[in-house]
């Protein structure tokens, strides 16, 4: 038959046979791709460096950083160099700023500029999928596409989903996105000096930045709060306004979404990690394999939970593990092992479910061994389950990290993190300074809505039965 | 109809060529919870062998454990005892390479095509996993072949890329077919494969399965609770209760004069397919017993409608003696039922227990009838002890008292007629009377 040949063709003569769409969507990734190349390469620098940091002796720290200095110095699109916002007033106008514009002005066409290349990116990745959907897939219809369809339908999960991009856009651009830089503003400020025109003496003056911060903390009194949207005595633009020791919020908050979306992010992914594969295992096996798990995850789950986390910083205070990325290592090595029983508890239903499938047997039947029917036969359809459960407790995990960071436990000073802004400015929330505690406290409530926003998006997207009847409601409680 | 024992008359008769041999074998569940209690007896010492290219029916109402006989003979489940041989080769103990090659040499069709295939993969890689576990040659060859099966099912080779939710119940049936010949098995186990299926297509697969054994010489067994289905398929059939295959044989002899009793008790509560035909209804009493606790004689003695009798009740009159059987199946009900909490505690106060008393249930069972006085100081013996939460004591009273060998020896297979027919019962030992003599009897 004339389709026998069809069907065995490669992806790669199936893209040669019809090259115009996947030429046009390489194109455009190849623009998009190459105004950030510096970007790019700066972040393999940094992984680099993360690895040669793990590796005991540190070998070739040097060839890294002098690679990582390579890469620093090719401008990239969107960047601070490129729409320059720390200019001053020289009385006639604005110098060293981008078009001459204000601060205010410069920092918000950034602020614009690296969304929409963010989201630029996306919609084509988004595009490249739907492109070799219509034009190279094999198969014309998959189970997954109904899954993608009805997400897309789904108003409150695409909600979610754009809260969390702009969190993780937030987290990504971190450098470019504030109106000074951390190691101006907040690691070294006494290294640096800005320019601003004087009132009194009506020219232009320098300053040292630590000594512009003393003068511009928000610290409740009228004269002595810079509040959001607005300039300090030293013609800096503050977007959310000063900290009490007259550091910049927004650079603080940006570089807190880092650290705290990682920190979530990837003590969340071995979590799940754990709890998947542990799934599958008791799932499989059942009996006694099923039995220990539950004894050890009963044993964790009946430990609260902020409790270990403090006790076990604090034991490990002064140990090496503690001083490991600011503390963030030793954070998520607790809280994967304080999550996984959360989440094989929730999936271990639907594992237990998928384990009792005729295909199960049937694989078995013809020999396929444990670890494939595993894989193959069983996690594609646990998988799904994780996430959602994941996604919904993201914002758990995020809370608590501001909550030890609160407490003076989690993430070393100076490292910004989203808790110790709250702390620092609690004091102040009934004051003109009250800006200091509240945005960090609106941008953790949002990232935690979007996240369980996501998460009831791919629930509704994977199991369509779940938004219709109670029947639904309960399974989705009780799993 | 000869009647005689035969252990040794089996295993001589050549009926051709032996492809699997099942001695004694039985498969005991232990997944009660509880430690100490009785293990499940799904499977409670069946022999029998299956012919190279024969179809092998194995019938018998849900529960019965044929399904569990199907997934032990596939090693889905372990055996606790005795033996299965394919090929002369005992596989319960195979393991490593020797289980690999098993796996290879038998297949299994599943019932819901719904559940037996991963609606993830495509239906290439369904019909392909079996060659990728065993490295069937080169990768192409696997899709060359693959495409090759979708055309002998009756599938389009362009299916190749689809999956399973785009097809129809009948269509998943022929793909699960095309995966269980993909290694080129000899042996396949069809564990109901058509009774998820629409009646209109039933007989599409039916006849797909006929020909595809045809074709490549394959030998089924047949695992079904729908008798017509079998007897349209198969060469012999085995009938299976509480984990016993009660009768076994050429499927013709079988339908047209059923020997076990049990066997009548089946064929006679499917609707004849030519209505003119009249056959008796027999109705069985009662349910199986748990398998967890079956009876120590027959299998089928609690509820055999032709269950012989002792010798001194054998005159007495058939209303009474089905009376009887039912006041120990009661006795059984209530024995095998835990006493409520309330109960107890209603015990432990000592008022009286809740449950049905007893000058309850004898009126209600022998209220009309006419029964003997000795007879009935027997009933009210047992009565007592029932009344007082010893219904154990009571089930051995009356099974001293009205049991008979039915309820105290476990009947052998015994060989009826001379094409190689076995059957479970006592019956067919000279000094009694033929089961198909005494339904004559009863439906008069
Ligand atoms: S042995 Fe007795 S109880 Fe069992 S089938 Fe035969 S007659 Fe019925």
């Amino acid at each position: 038959m004339s389709t026998t040949t069809e069907t065995e063709i490669p992806l790669r003569q199936r893209v040669a046979e019809n090259p115009q769409p996947a030429l046009i969507w390489a194109a455009v990734g190849a623009v998009l791709i190459g105004v950030e190349l510096g970007a790019i390469l700066q972040v393999v620098g940094a992984v680099a460096g993360v690895v040669v940091n793990l590796i005991p002796g540190d070998p070739g720290a040097s060839a890294v950083q002098s690679l990582q200095a390579a890469f620093d110095a090719i401008p990239t699109l969107v960047s601070r160099d490129v729409i320059p916002n720390q200019g001053y007033w020289d009385g006639t106008g604005y110098e060293n700023t981008f078009l001459g514009l204000s601060p205010a002005v410069a920092w918000a066409i950034r602020v614009v500029f690296v969304y929409a290349y963010a989201f630029a990116v996306l919609a084509w990745a988004w595009n490249g999928y739907k492109r070799f959907r219509r034009h190279y897939r094999r198969v014309d219809w998959t189970p997954r596409d109904d899954v993608v369809n009805r997400f897309r339908g789904h108003s409150w999960g695409k909600f979610g989903l754009i809260i969390v991009i702009t969190f993780v856009v937030m987290a990504v651009f971190a450098p470019a996105l504030g109106p000074t830089t951390m190691e101006q503003n907040i690691l070294q400020p006494y290294d640096y000096e800005v320019s601003y025109w004087s009132e009194d003496t009506q020219s232009v003056e320098t300053v040292l930045v630590g000594e512009a911060n003393l003068g511009s903390g928000s610290q409740g009194a009228g004269d002595e709060n810079v509040a959001p949207m607005t300039y300090d005595d030293f013609g800096r633009f503050h977007p959310f306004g000063t900290a009490t020791n007259g550091k910049d919020l927004f650079t603080q908050v940006v570089f807190g979404a880092r650290i705290s979306l990682t920190i979530a992010v990837v003590a969340m992914g071995i979590a799940g990690l754990i709890g998947l594969g542990l799934a599958m295992i008791t799932a499989y096996y059942k009996g006694l394999a099923d039995l220990a798990t539950v004894l050890v995850s009963d044993s964790i789950q009946a430990l609260p939970v902020i409790m270990v986390l403090i006790l076990m910083l604090v034991i490990f205070q002064n140990t090496w593990v503690r001083e490991l990325y600011d503390g963030a290592v030793l954070i998520i090595l607790i809280f994967s092992i304080v999550y996984w029983p959360f989440i094989w508890r929730s999936i271990r239903g639907p594992a237990l479910q998928v384990s009792e499938q005729d295909w199960i047997d049937a694989a078995k039947s013809f020999g396929q061994t444990p670890t494939q029917v595993m894989r193959k036969h069983m996690a594609p359809y646990v998988f799904s389950y994780m996430l959602i459960y994941a996604s919904l407790s993201l914002g758990g995990i995020i809370i608590s990290v501001a909550g030890l960071s609160y407490l003076g436990l989690g993430i070393t000073a100076p490292t910004p993190e989203w808790g110790r802004l709250i702390a620092n400015g609690q004091q102040y929330v009934a004051s003109p300074s009250w800006h200091i505690s509240l945005v960090p406290g609106l941008l953790i409530t949002l990232v935690v809505t979007g996240l369980n926003a996501f998460g009831d998006g791919i629930r509704d997207a994977i199991d369509p039965q779940a938004d219709t009847g109670d029947e639904a409601a309960a399974t989705g409680g009780g799993a | 109809m000869s009647t005689t024992s035969t252990e040794e008359e089996r295993s001589t008769e050549a009926r051709g060529d032996t492809i699997l041999e099942v001695n004694d074998l039985k498969t005991y569940y232990e997944d009660g919870g509880f430690l100490g209690s009785n293990p499940v007896k799904a499977v409670d010492g069946v022999s029998f062998d299956i012919q190279r290219g024969e179809t092998l029916g194995l019938v018998g109402e849900s529960g019965c454990g044929k399904s569990t006989l199907g997934r032990t003979l596939m090693r889905l489940e372990e055996a606790t005892a005795g033996e299965v041989k394919l090929n002369g080769t005992d596989i319960t103990t195979l393991s490593g390479s020797d289980l690999k090659q098993f796996r290879k040499d038998v297949q299994m069709v599943f019932q819901d095509p719904d559940s037996s295939l991963n609606e993830r993969m495509t239906v290439g890689e369904i019909v392909r996993e079996p060659l990728d576990v065993h490295d069937w040659k080169t990768p192409s060859e696997r899709r060359e072949r693959v495409r090759e099966l979708l055309e002998t099912v009756g599938l389009q080779e362009q299916h190749y890329y689809r999956y399973p939710h785009q097809f129809s119940g009948g269509q998943r049936q022929r793909i699960g077919i095309a995966r269980a010949l993909a290694l080129e098995p000899e042996f396949i186990i069809l564990d109901e494969p058509v009774s998820a299926l629409d009646v209109s297509v039933q007989a599409k697969i039916l006849n797909l399965l006929e020909d595809l054994q045809n074709e490549f010489g394959l030998t089924y067994l047949f695992i079904a609770h729908d008798l017509a289905v079998v007897r349209h398929i198969c060469d012999r059939v085995a009938v299976m209760y509480l984990g016993n295959m009660m009768e076994i044989g050429p499927a013709d002899e079988m339908f047209d004069q059923p020997a076990n009793p049990y066997t009548h008790a089946l064929l006679s509560s499917i609707p004849e397919p030519d209505p003119t035909i009249e056959r008796d209804r027999i109705t069985l009493r009662g349910t199986p017993p748990s398998p967890r606790d079956p009876p120590a004689g027959c299998p089928f003695s609690t509820r055999c409608p032709v269950k012989i009798r002792p010798s001194a009740y054998r005159d007495m009159d058939t209303d009474l003696w089905e009376r009887i059987e039912v006041f120990r199946e009661v006795l059984r009900e209530r024995s095998r039922a835990d006493p409520s909490l309330s109960d107890r505690v209603r015990k432990l106060l000592g008022r009286e227990s809740h449950r049905a008393g007893m000058d309850e249930i004898i009126p209600e069972l022998f209220g009309e009838l006419d029964v003997p006085s000795d007879v009935m100081s027997h009933i009210r013996e047992a009565a007592d002890y029932a009344e007082n939460d010893d219904e154990d004591a009571a089930r051995a009273y009356l099974r001293e008292e009205f049991g008979s060998v039915c309820d105290h020896e476990r009947p052998d297979q015994l060989s009826v007629g001379n094409r190689g027919r076995l059957s479970l019962c006592h019956r067919h030992e000279p000094e009694y009377e033929e089961p198909a003599a005494v339904f004559e009897t009863l439906v008069q």
